[in-house]
């Protein structure tokens, strides 16, 4: 390239000539509010032809307002800076800054297009999809049969029915399924560039690795270069040639994939590395980072990373260290960091040391019949109890369809049963549509079940609450408590918190005064990690951080002392830092108030670190069914079920080798209607080893024989007619084989 | 616990027994003053639009009050000199109708009916549709089907000829039945839209909470459902009360409704058909009523501007200068987070 001629000397030019053949080229990029609030400074960043560009940054760090600047769409009224040259394929480099408005409309998807995060919001519900598609061809004056042709084309790529989807309304699709639209309308007019900006936050694990996987397809059939930006490390990492940190506004790292995972040298990086939860790390290593990223009106004058940085020094007080190389002779990886040696060598990153724990630890315990005894053979009456429970939901009917039609019926829970005993934990883990909150919440009494029955120490809740049942209807209803997912709206916004937590005390204790009740509140607060409590007592919801307002949700469910409480995706909102701590201290409570969690999630390694440090289980719903459960290291090193095994797979980890490592072990991306279940197992449409036998019978529950828990799917009986049958379509002899289709 | 709370030495963990200390009295009332009367009275003057509505409206209590306690003379023909004009004589500061009535004690002298008037007829149209909307939103099934299709048949009835048939029957000359007969299905309306706030509001997860622990229905719906919709049920307070005068104006303009004595429609009527739009002379006499109209239609709604302020727990921390609200700016963090 013509600019490697200016190369050395100032920091962002070497780091120019370290690209080859850039595609983008960011100089001194700036983008100021208001004058003075930079909410992105300085950037200098190339980006390579034909390469994926992961960015990861905290909310709040200025990675959406990268995305912004490619394609110079900063909203009003910020202003941007700086010089960004785009170099086409063939002809000369294109200053964006500089281009009219016209020249704008027709460069952002013609050759830069973006992808956003949610998909609902980015299709007009009354059009079809189809529509979509043509008018984005029609606006860019292009043949439209082509262009249909060529959409087609991707769709089909992408897994999906492309004639099924052009004709369907945004609303008739599943979020994986809009989201995947919605990347091949993005690259419909053939572009350059991609870029994603958390293009996939909104849907479950596995959704979001099968989507990666096909984007990685993508980008070699089409030659696309893609800058991919999200919050979440993992992910990215499996995906991307080259990582880069953004904190606190700046690029903080940058670098190879394996350079930036194996080796960081900012510790923020390491730090972050650290903190992300992790099927394979040890478990008591995992670290919050203390403190949170700057706002943009009070960023620090030295080093960003400063304040919150354990390794600090004078310099990094005064200095903002530059964008620099790390090492002399490594010029593609770059860092701002006065101390990168330092950083590698305090701040160790835990799940080096994770493999050979695991080596030493073989896949299946002596330790796992502790496990056993608590859950299977307790003879006691079981705190809650469900018999063959099912839920489904008759959708409504208009008066004239009553008589010419069958009500739709969804069927989110089937067949379960499934006991919870005394201060026992239970993780429901599945894809999202798989029931887990609606068994969650019949589980806690707030869902009336179609057939079967609930029962609560030996008591039908139902019947209780309609009157006729020894244990009172109240103290059931005490017992059994909900922690929602959501931190912004499980708090009433116009009552303050005092007001919120003296509604439980109300029920526990109705007949004490403000005094003591304030006092009791003030003792809980404080146990939870709120201090002072005196203050936060008296604040509104919104005066609240989200990892606050969840603490002050438990508070709320604690104090009513109950038996049984339901997190239901209760972390999944808050702060990858705080979740570690917010588990750790629903661990310690439910010790210490003797009560039973059920943990609902779709997040394996989370899953996986409360059920192992509560010593519990995880049961893995699939379709409104238990597919499997037993103990977490069970499920996690042997896992039984092929649809453990998926899940297994979704869920990134951090090991450099097994990264990238192909295709989801399934043959179908999308979950099947639970409005028309498959027949037979219900997992043998997506299943890599079904066969015949799979499509007749329905698979029970049943124990496994040399581990603990329970699976459901024939192969676990060895003189079963599955092994005697052929596989279906795609299917294969061993799950090892299956590379995908 | 390794870290004892300091309230703690006191003998009282959030897990002891109970113990019988009541809260004083007076702690009570002093509690309830700041909440109920002070913060909300801070918040409302805070706004120049809420200021000058207030301001307004206290115009007119004041008027009544003269009224009431008998200040200014009752209006009577032939007590001053016919067709004054505005300040031409400063005993009869407006001037005077063609038989000799002064104009401000005509205004005056039916202030308070009208107000009651108002106050009756928004009163019973927003108490009547928030009970019937938060009732038929939140328990929905059949309570919802039967009392959406009984308000379904009162906005289908055409507003104005029933209220004039129910004028001419019940004759009504008491400003509180007045004020009902009124804005007698004003109420359906409200009530739907009341339904569909509810609706999106018993979804949510606090309610659903609230559920769990066993809270009766009417607590949750005063706590947690009712101060979600305030702000939207008091502008439609207000939007009801200027539907009341307008509507009694007209009604007592066209003749319809019964009057003994005199008031603002029936002025506006008189000045009306005495020729007040064509001559010069009698033009104060067709403003005067205008006026007062206006103006109290205008304080209504300036007061309704700044209802949606008092109930915004946002604009209440920061008015009323407790710790700033630092989450405003982490708000969106909670959504997405590293």
């Amino acid at each position: 390239m013509a600019t490697d001629s200016s190369s050395s000397v100032s920091d962002h030019v070497v780091s120019r000539g370290t690209v080859e053949d850039p595609i983008f080229e960011i100089t001194d990029t700036s983008v100021t509010y208001d004058g003075e609030t930079r909410v992105l400074e300085d950037v200098n960043v190339s980006i390579d032809r034909h390469e994926i560009l992961g960015i990861v940054g905290e909310s709040g760090s200025g990675k959406s307002m990268f995305a912004s600047a490619l394609l110079d769409a900063i909203p009003d009224p910020g202003v941007l800076t700086g010089d960004i040259r785009y170099h086409p394929p063939d002809g000369p480099p294109v200053d964006l800054l500089g281009l009219t408005d016209e020249e704008l409309r027709q460069f952002r998807w013609e050759e830069v297009s973006m992808v956003f995060q949610g998909a609902m919001s980015s299709f007009n519900p009354t059009m079809k999809i189809g529509a979509h598609f043509e008018e984005t061809l029609k606006a860019h004056d292009k043949r439209v049969s082509e262009g249909l042709e060529f959409a087609r084309e991707l769709l089909e790529n992408l897994y999906l029915e492309p004639e099924r989807v052009l004709d369907s309304y945004p609303h008739e699709l599943s979020g994986g399924m809009q989201q995947r639209a919605l990347i091949a309308l993005s690259m419909v007019l053939d572009p350059e560039v991609l870029v994603m900006d958390e293009p996939t936050a909104a849907l479950d694990l596995l959704m979001q690795r099968s989507i990666l996987t096909l984007l990685d397809r993508l980008q070699r059939k089409y030659d696309l270069t893609i800058v991919f930006i999200t919050h979440d490390l993992p992910l990215v990492a499996s995906l991307a040639d080259r990582m880069a940190i953004i904190y606190a506004f700046q690029f903080a790292e940058i670098g190879p994939r394996d350079e930036i995972i194996g080796n960081a040298a900012h510790p923020y990086t390491r730090a972050l590395l650290n903190a992300t939860p992790n099927v394979d790390a040890p478990l008591d290593e995992m670290q919050p980072i203390e403190g949170e990223g700057p706002a943009p009106v009070s960023v620090p004058s030295g080093c960003r990373f400063e304040p919150r940085c354990p390794l600090a020094t004078e310099e990094c007080r005064t200095t903002d260290p530059p964008l620099a190389a790390v090492d002399r002779d490594r010029t593609t990886h770059r860092s701002a960091c006065h101390h990168p040696a330092t950083a590698r060598e305090e701040i160790q990153l835990n799940f080096d040391e994770a493999n050979d724990e695991l080596e030493s630890a073989s896949p299946v315990e002596p330790s796992e019949p502790a496990v056993e005894t608590r859950a299977e053979q307790t003879s006691e009456t079981p705190l809650l109890s469900l018999d063959d429970v099912a839920v489904h939901f008759t959708e409504e009917q208009g008066l004239t369809e009553r008589f010419t039609k069958d009500p739709t019926v969804v069927r989110a829970v089937d067949g379960v049963s499934l006991d919870i005993h005394e201060q026992d934990l239970v993780c429901l883990l599945g894809e999202s549509g798989c029931g887990k909150t609606t068994l969650g919440k019949t589980l806690i009494g707030l869902q009336r079940p179609t057939d079967g029955s609930i029962e609560y120490r030996g008591q039908d809740i139902w019947e209780a609450k309609d009157g006729d049942g020894e244990i009172p209807y109240d103290e059931i209803r005490s017992a059994l408590q909900i922690i929602h997912q959501d931190p912004g709206s499980a708090l009433n916004p116009n009552r303050r918190i005092a007001d919120i937590l003296s509604e439980s005390l109300r029920h526990t204790h109705p007949n004490i005064g403000r005094n003591e009740r304030r006092r009791r509140m003030h003792s809980l607060l404080e146990r939870i990690g709120m201090a002072p409590a005196e203050e936060f007592l008296d604040r509104y919801p919104h005066q609240l951080s989200g990892g606050e307002k969840q603490r002050v949700a438990l508070a709320r469910a604690l104090l009513m002392n109950p038996d049984a409480i339901l997190a239901d995706e209760a972390i999944s909102a808050v702060d990858v830092s705080l979740r570690i701590e917010i588990m750790d201290l629903m661990l310690e409570l439910q010790s210490e108030f003797e009560t039973s969690f059920l943990f609902v999630s779709h997040d394996l390694s989370n899953a996986r670190y409360f059920a192992e440090h509560g010593d519990g289980r995880i049961a893995v719903m699939y379709l409104g069914e238990i597919v499997e459960i037993g103990s977490a290291e069970r499920l996690i090193h042997d896992p039984r079920h092929p649809y453990t095994e998926v899940l297994r797979w979704a869920t990134p980890d951090l090991e450099l080798d097994s990264m990238g490592a192909g295709d989801p072990p399934l043959r179908e991306v999308d979950v099947p209607d639970p409005i028309d279940p498959p027949s037979g197992c219900r997992f043998h449409t997506r299943c890599p080893v079904a066969r015949e036998a799979c499509r007749e019978q329905h698979p029970d529950l049943r124990r496994i024989d040399d581990g603990d828990g329970r699976v459901a799917c024939f192969r676990e009986d060895p003189n079963h007619e599955y092994w005697d049958s052929e596989p279906v379509d795609g299917a294969v002899e061993q799950p090892e084989e299956f590379t995908g289709n | 616990m390794s870290t004892e709370p300091d309230s703690a030495a006191e003998g009282i963990d959030w897990r002891s027994e109970s113990s019988n200390v009541e809260m004083s009295r007076r702690d009570q009332l002093s509690e309830l003053y700041e909440q109920k009367i002070r913060v909300p009275a801070v918040v409302a003057w805070s706004d120049d639009r809420t200021r000058l509505g207030i301001l307004i409206l206290s115009v007119y209590l004041f008027m009544a009050l003269v009224d009431v306690l008998g200040l200014w003379r009752d209006p009577s023909p032939n007590q001053a000199d016919r067709f004054l004009r505005p300040f031409e004589n400063m005993q009869y500061p407006l001037g005077t109708t063609n038989s000799g009535v002064d104009l401000l004690a005509l205004i005056i002298d039916s202030t308070p009916f009208i107000l009651l008037m108002v106050l009756a007829g928004g009163v019973w149209a927003t108490t009547l549709a928030v009970a019937v909307g938060t009732l038929s939103g939140y328990k929905g099934g059949t309570v919802d089907t039967v009392i959406t299709t009984i308000s379904d048949f009162f906005m289908a009835i055409p507003g104005l000829p029933l209220v004039i048939v129910l004028a001419i029957a019940l004759s009504p000359e008491n400003p509180i039945l007045l004020g009902v007969v009124l804005t007698i299905n004003y109420w359906a309306g409200l009530g739907r839209s009341i339904r569909s706030q509810v609706l999106s509001i018993r979804e949510a997860s606090y309610v659903e909470a609230s559920r769990t622990m066993g809270t009766s229905t009417p607590r949750i719906i005063i706590k947690d459902v009712l101060p979600n919709i305030m702000p939207y049920v008091m502008v439609n307070f207000v939007l009801a009360a200027r539907y009341t005068i307008f509507a009694a104006v007209g009604l007592y303009f066209i003749g319809v409704l019964p009057y003994s004595g005199q008031n603002w429609g029936v002025t506006l009527s008189n000045a009306y058909y005495q020729g007040g739009l064509f001559s010069m002379q009698a033009l104060h006499w067709l403003l005067v009523p205008i006026i007062a109209i206006v103006g109290l239609a205008f304080g209504l709604i300036l007061l309704s501007q700044g209802m949606d302020r008092i109930f915004n727990p946002r604009v209440r921390t920061r008015l009323t200068g407790e710790s700033e609200s630092v989450t405003e700016d982490t708000d969106a963090s909670t959504t997405e987070m590293i």
